[in-house]
């Protein structure tokens, strides 16, 4: 009796011990979100109006100007890991993810994190992915997705800034500069525009598909309703810059900062 | 970078040429300036149909060598000028004006000719219609003079200029689908779904905006909305063909 409960004993004993070796052979090998990605790192010293030129396959970028006159890039590569190689040419860093991994198939996300001076031009670009701007006062944003992402562009004081994107939506918080440019475009989504109240712009919103353009306090006489609802446009104070919003399925709103 | 040197640049930023830095600058303006990004465009649609369409005439192998020799012929065939004594002036109004009816008539046709340029230029200028929207033209902005000259064919109508756009931008729409189908076997599924889901909105507005100008050809925004797709197709197409 003592012998079978003994051979008992053993046989659950090995067993319980083959499937728990197993089970952590297989924890141990099963990828996590921290094991899978990459880590690149580098920093750069830069002038303070550097230039920096994104163009990223897939994956998430955000651009953040801090008071230093250095470019801090960090891009957490999901595996198969993208190829990375930054490049300075004439004052202007450039990263040219798409060429880097032309033919090579399937590529993980890359999410970029990159500081620049507060004065840097920036110029980002993606096929897949969100893109955000934050607290840059240079000439130049610009953030183009080619399909789907959202673009958030905050606490921006650019002369030029262009928002374009496919499926997603686009949010700009900044100041509109006299004699500057901002265009935003989006084939669907809701763009919002979050600008000080004493802004001077002329005006051209068109969302031909909800026809739901909606300017807030913005609204003045010197307004024009177009196409059946379909276009609104107008000026603003002395219409110092101009400002081009297209939406071809979605909708416009500015709200007064 | 300005207009001009953006203009410049634009042969050589479609073919590749531009360094990283030029080509950065090339996308810069051609995201903010409307006027760039149309010329262009169309430079990009000229390529692409040129490069659609194969010339079916085999070039000679040796084309210089047979071009000297045709030169050359040419040349030997040519009679050197006779010298002729110059006639002894005799003052403008005694100068004899010995001109053949036909060559009268020449003359008086070009005068007419000349004089109704520059009217034609003057009146154009004159009523140069306001640009204060920034809009594309369109039937209802166009001027008196512009609608006569669409109508007894010199120029075309907003319409008739649509419908070539549209033509080119198909046939450059059809030139980058190729490029892509080439190319889409080596995309992963993610990337994929997001072309497929984007392309087919895009689709969706381009059939929305066409079904309304067949019932109302005059609905200038709705043309302007079909090209901004068109284009927007295009670029679509054409960023994803380098993946």
């Amino acid at each position: 009796m003592a012998r079978v409960l003994k051979n008992r004993f053993s046989i659950n004993f090995v067993g319980k011990t083959t499937i728990l070796l197993l089970l952590s052979v297989v924890f141990f090998f099963a990828p996590t979100d921290a094991s899978a990605q990459r880590r690149f790192s580098k920093s750069y010293p830069a002038t303070r109006n550097v230039r920096l030129n994104l163009l990223n396959r897939s994956g998430t970028v955000t651009v953040e100007g801090w008071n230093r006159a250095e470019v801090q890039i960090q891009a957490y590569m999901e595996t198969p890991a993208a190829a990375i190689n930054p490049q300075i040419i004439d004052g202007t860093i450039i990263i040219n993810m798409v060429k880097e991994n032309f033919g090579r198939g399937e590529v993980g996300n890359v999410n970029f994190t990159i500081r620049v001076p507060f004065e840097a031009k920036v110029d980002i670009e993606t096929k897949i992915g969100n893109l955000n701007v934050s607290s840059v006062r240079g000439a130049l944003v610009r953030a183009k997705i080619s399909s789907d992402g959202d673009i958030t562009l905050t606490n921006i004081n650019a002369q030029m800034v262009s928002a374009e994107n496919g499926i997603g939506n686009i949010f700009f918080d900044g100041d509109i500069q006299s004699g500057g440019t901002y265009r935003f475009t989006s084939i669907s989504g809701d763009i919002n525009l979050r600008v000080p109240f004493n802004s001077s712009f002329k005006l051209i919103a068109t969302a031909p598909s909800t026809r739901s353009i909606n300017l807030g306090s913005f609204s003045t006489a010197n307004m024009r309703i177009l196409g059946d609802g379909r276009r609104v446009a107008g000026q603003v104070g002395d219409g110092s810059s101009s400002l081009l919003v297209t939406n071809q399925r979605g909708s416009i709103a500015f709200i007064r900062r | 970078m300005n207009c001009i040197e953006c203009q410049e640049n634009i042969s050589p930023y479609l073919d590749g040429e531009l360094d990283e830095l030029q080509a950065a600058d090339m996308r810069v303006h051609l995201s903010i300036c409307a006027g760039c990004a149309k010329i262009c465009e169309d430079f990009s649609v000229i390529l692409d149909t040129c490069r659609e369409n194969v010339p079916s005439e085999i070039i000679p192998p040796n084309s210089q060598a047979l071009w000297c020799r045709i030169n050359n012929l040419i040349e030997s065939e040519i009679k050197p000028d006779l010298i002729v004594e110059e006639p002894v002036k005799r003052g403008f109004f005694s100068r004899g004006w010995n001109l053949t009816f036909s060559q009268a008539g020449a003359g008086v046709l070009a005068i007419a000719l000349i004089s109704s340029l520059l009217t034609v230029v003057g009146i154009r200028n004159y009523f140069e219609p306001s640009r204060e929207d920034f809009t594309s033209r369109s039937a209802a902005s166009q001027t008196t003079f512009e609608k006569f000259l669409s109508k007894i064919g010199l120029t075309d109508t907003p319409q008739q200029a649509r419908e070539k756009r549209v033509k080119e931008q198909q046939a450059a729409i059809a030139y980058w689908t190729n490029r892509v189908q080439e190319r889409r076997g080596q995309w992963d599924a993610k990337i994929r779904d997001a072309f497929d889901r984007n392309l087919n909105l895009l689709d969706e507005s381009v059939s929305e905006y066409t079904i309304i100008l067949q019932e109302n050809p005059d609905d200038d925004l709705t043309g302007e909305m079909l090209d901004t797709v068109l284009t927007d197709k295009m670029d679509l197409l054409r960023e994803f063909s380098d993946l």
